[in-house]
């Protein structure tokens, strides 16, 4: 599994399409997909977004990660900023970083993407 | 040689811009953030207590950076790409993307100068969504930062006042 995180419009789709020669339909965007497709789709981008939505479906969101099975996960960097007043956003927050850290220990590569310029923090640099 | 230094708030950007510029001549400060309220003088006066010295002519400039009257051969120092972004899309009653006017912007000040060091910001890690407006914000400056880092030479983030570089290198 390649992971690629890093904040919100900072070029990670775009370096993902370039780097993997990914199609549009090989990637699943978390936001807006069946949840049915995302596991085992080649690309899925806002995981954060498809965490987001488990949780509300009232399904485990950890037990979803464990069972990824996509090539590339994409998800932005969210933990960033002050703890949000509401507990629903609490809640996807943590399950958001918590579901991140089971990515990427999974991952044999993580790039983390600032202004359009991908770096590996995880796995070979070459 | 083009050099953007990006991070968080208050983590030495400033500082390490200055020290990027140390040895240049005829250097230009190009300050963008409009004097609106308490804060905004409280920051503009730290900032010009740190650059005191360092022999910077300052010019006020918050949009239309591609219209800068400046000296051949100058060193520049651009901060920062924060204030200059909001300016130029919230100037008229409709919000506007001023991608493509700051990067003319940009590419002028490069034109110009022999050093040209931009200050930006990193904005969009907190997971906060924010009104559209601000969403749009957030996505510009996304696109202005990654459209100057690819035609900047060097690239750094910096973390609390330690340049991480991601591009190309710094000479301090």
């Amino acid at each position: 599994m390649i992971m690629i995180t890093g904040g919100a419009y900072q070029g990670k789709l775009e370096f993902a399409k370039r780097q993997f020669s990914l199609a549009e339909s090989d990637i699943m965007d978390g936001g807006s997909c069946d949840i049915s497709v995302l596991r085992t789709a080649r690309c899925i981008c806002n995981y954060e977004l498809a965490v987001k939505r488990l949780i509300a479906e009232g399904k485990d969101p950890l037990g979803f990660t464990d069972k990824l099975e996509c090539e590339v996960v994409i998800m932005n960097e969210i933990g960033c900023g002050i703890i949000p007043l509401d507990k629903s956003e609490r809640e996807w927050r943590e399950a958001t970083g918590r579901a991140g850290c089971m990515i990427a220990e999974k991952s044999e590569t993580v790039y983390r993407v600032c202004c359009g310029i991908p770096k590996i923090i995880k796995g070979e640099k070459n | 040689m083009t050099t953007l230094i990006t991070g968080g708030a208050k983590c030495g950007k400033s500082r390490l811009a200055e020290e990027l510029l140390e040895g240049f001549g005829n250097k230009i400060y190009i300050a963008t953030m409009q004097p609106y309220g308490e804060e905004a003088h409280a920051a503009i006066e730290r900032h010009r207590r740190i650059r005191a010295g360092k022999g910077f002519e300052t010019i006020e400039k918050y949009t239309d950076i591609d219209e800068t009257e400046l000296p051949r051969d100058c060193s520049i120092l651009l901060e920062c790409m924060a204030n200059l972004c909001a300016n130029e899309m919230f100037r008229y009653d409709v919000i506007n993307d001023p991608t493509e006017r700051i990067m003319r912007g940009i590419m002028h000040l490069q034109n110009c100068s022999r050093e040209l060091v931009i200050v930006t910001n990193n904005v969009g890690s907190d997971g906060i969504i924010y009104s559209p407006e601000t969403e749009k914000y957030i996505e510009v400056m996304g696109r202005v930062n990654a459209l100057t880092a690819d035609i900047a030479d060097n690239v750094a983030e910096c973390v609390y006042g330690v340049p991480v570089v991601l591009k190309g290198k710094l000479c301090c």
